[in-house]
């Protein structure tokens, strides 16, 4: 775990890491990786990953609707907003 | 009268009997909340909750835990109510509706008296990373009441209510439940709905309760667990009543032990408390049998690498866009989801969210996360194995008391070993539950036990039984220091 592939991965979860704890965390993660490493040793031939420990298809049903659009109380959370939508820096130049 | 450290089941007789009415029990509930120095609680909700008491007390409301003052985990989504999962990202978020579990319990006429603190985002085992501040254990205020769910616990375990919610995603029910002393169950996957409880891991993720004995964690249970057709993961098999079988002889019954938990490298009071609580399963008729569970050592790192992984992915959501905390000054879209993400979360969940990242990217996947996936059936048919021999399995809930606040700060791995023996139930979401069974350092420990896929009965079955026979369950911290 090198400082360059920190920052790839902070890039990639959208998180700037503060400069006197980048050192602290790289570290850490270091330290953490080394630990789950441990299970590349283990043989998992013909083992099937299992991703849900009731292993269960989601139910399907009706596609149908089932609330009432509630825009208003949603946008009341947002930090900002305008009418109808929710306001964000300019995107299109 | 005084209210505090009384049981669910006698409040309520108190309530039907009348020699209390709800008004003064929530009024009692708040003036012992304020003088509490746990830090048990992030938001309150006084003014509702004393309007829900009145409304009981001219008999507009009726059910099973009516007129009773709760406290709901702040990862729970409440109606109106600030809802922040311990985070500044959510400081000032308010959801527009109830967590099917908070639904639930207010259906059956609880009283919600406010939300309880815990680790941010679910992510700890101390509640040290609140950014609402730490929890306090209430049995010595210099130690952790342990996490995620330590608000709940500790609010429990001062006596501030009789129950309180929690979830579990690698123990944070029954670590906290064996540090502050009293009863907490995790039910099997999908038995409780997920349905407005923040996502940390969605598929560990599991609302359960905290009580002071089995018989109340029961009583709370037939209201938590639901089928939901909102969670697409909810069991849709019909709840059991969990009070039913609470009372069965357990002549007979077999308790396994794992081989390879080594209890002897614990401290010598856990020990022996384990051995203690061994003799009471037996004088009461129950067998005990070891059993192997082979992968079970892996669960540690499997965890921490399924766990971050689905971190990463669920808590994609908060970007500061359509609700939670948005930072200033921004030039661009992308630099207002770096900032607001990088200011709104504090540092463990940042390095899980990295680790998460990491282990989900291209070239590492199969390394990691499939890897761990594989690992985590391995883990799953241990318990399959096992419980196809005995009742219920027995162990120590944590490897210690509750520890020093800060002692373990530094060093992540060390905190993420306080759940090494909660963490497998999660990976093979089977029901567990801890028990207070005895002292460490003067400071209380918990027995675990883990049933078969939804057999919460057969483990508060077991638990009852114990508390029957043992009195740990009725030890109270001494709030002379604390109130």
């Amino acid at each position: 775990m090198d400082n360059k592939t920190v920052e790839t991965i902070s890039y990639l979860a959208r998180l700037k890491l503060d400069k006197d704890k980048k050192e602290k965390i790289t570290k850490d993660l270091e330290n953490i990786i080394d630990f789950v490493a441990e299970l590349q040793d283990i043989n998992t031939e013909d083992i099937i990953p299992l991703s849900n420990p009731l292993e269960k298809l989601a139910p399907k049903r009706e596609d149908s609707v089932t609330s009432k659009s509630r825009k208003e109380v949603f946008l009341l959370n947002s930090p900002e907003s305008d009418q109808d939508y929710f306001i964000v820096p300019k995107v299109v130049e | 009268m005084s209210i505090r450290f009384k049981t669910l089941a006698e409040l309520k007789e108190l309530l039907e009997k009348k020699e209390i009415s709800s008004y003064e029990l929530v009024k009692e509930t708040f003036k012992n909340i304020s003088s509490s120095k746990t830090n048990s609680f992030i938001t309150l909700d006084e003014e509702a909750a004393l309007n829900k008491a009145r409304d009981f007390d001219e008999g507009k409301v009726d059910g099973d835990l009516a007129g009773i003052p709760i406290a709901q985990k702040d990862l729970f989504c409440t109606k109106n109510l600030r809802t922040t999962c311990g985070s500044k990202i959510l400081e000032n978020f308010i959801p527009p509706y109830d967590a099917t579990v908070v639904d639930n319990l207010l259906a059956a006429g609880s009283i919600c008296v406010g939300k309880t603190n815990m680790d941010e985002f679910a992510m700890g085992s101390s509640n040290e990373t609140s950014y609402y501040g730490t929890v306090r254990n209430p049995w010595d205020l210099e130690r952790v009441p342990g996490g995620s769910s330590g608000g709940s616990a500790a609010a429990v375990s001062e006596g501030l209510v009789c129950a309180a919610t929690g979830t579990d995603t690698g123990g944070s029910i029954r670590q906290p439940a064996a540090l502050c002393g009293i009863t907490g169950i995790k039910p099997t996957y999908g038995r409780a709905s997920r349905w407005g409880m923040i996502a940390f891991a969605s598929s560990l993720d599991q609302a359960g309760a905290f009580a002071r004995n089995a018989e109340d964690c029961a009583l709370l249970l037939n209201h938590i667990c639901s089928h939901d057709s909102k969670d697409s993961t909810s069991i849709s098999e019909e709840r059991e009543n969990y009070l039913d079988n609470i009372n069965n002889n357990l002549k007979g019954k077999k308790i396994g032990i794992i081989k390879e938990f080594d209890i002897s490298s614990l401290n010598k009071e856990v020990q022996d408390s384990f051995e203690k609580s061994k003799k009471i399963f037996e004088a009461l008729g129950a067998n005990f049998v070891e059993v192997s569970m082979p992968n079970i050592k892996l669960s540690v790192p499997t965890y921490y690498v399924i766990a971050p992984a689905e971190c990463s992915s669920n808590l994609s959501r908060f970007d500061g866009v359509k609700y939670g905390y948005r930072a200033k000054d921004v030039d661009n879209l992308e630099e207002l989801y770096i900032k607001s993400r990088s200011e709104g979360f504090g540092d463990e969940v940042k390095r899980r969210i990295l680790i998460g990242t990491y282990v989900l990217s291209a070239g590492f996947y199969d390394a990691y996360y499939k890897k761990a996936q594989q690992s985590r059936r391995m883990i799953k048919n241990d318990f399959v194995d096992a419980l196809s021999e005995v009742d219920v399995i027995m162990s120590p809930s944590s490897p210690s008391s509750a520890f020093k606040i800060g002692s373990k700060t530094e060093d992540p791995i060390e905190m993420y070993l306080e759940d090494l023996f909660t963490i497998s139930s999660n990976l093979a979401g089977v029901p567990a539950m801890s028990i207070p069974h005895g002292f460490s350092d003067g400071l209380p420990i918990g027995l675990q036990l883990i049933g078969n896929y939804l057999e919460e009965s057969k483990i508060l079955n077991f638990a009852h039984q114990y508390q029957k026979n043992s009195d740990w369950h009725f030890k109270t911290p001494n709030l002379g220091e604390s109130s």
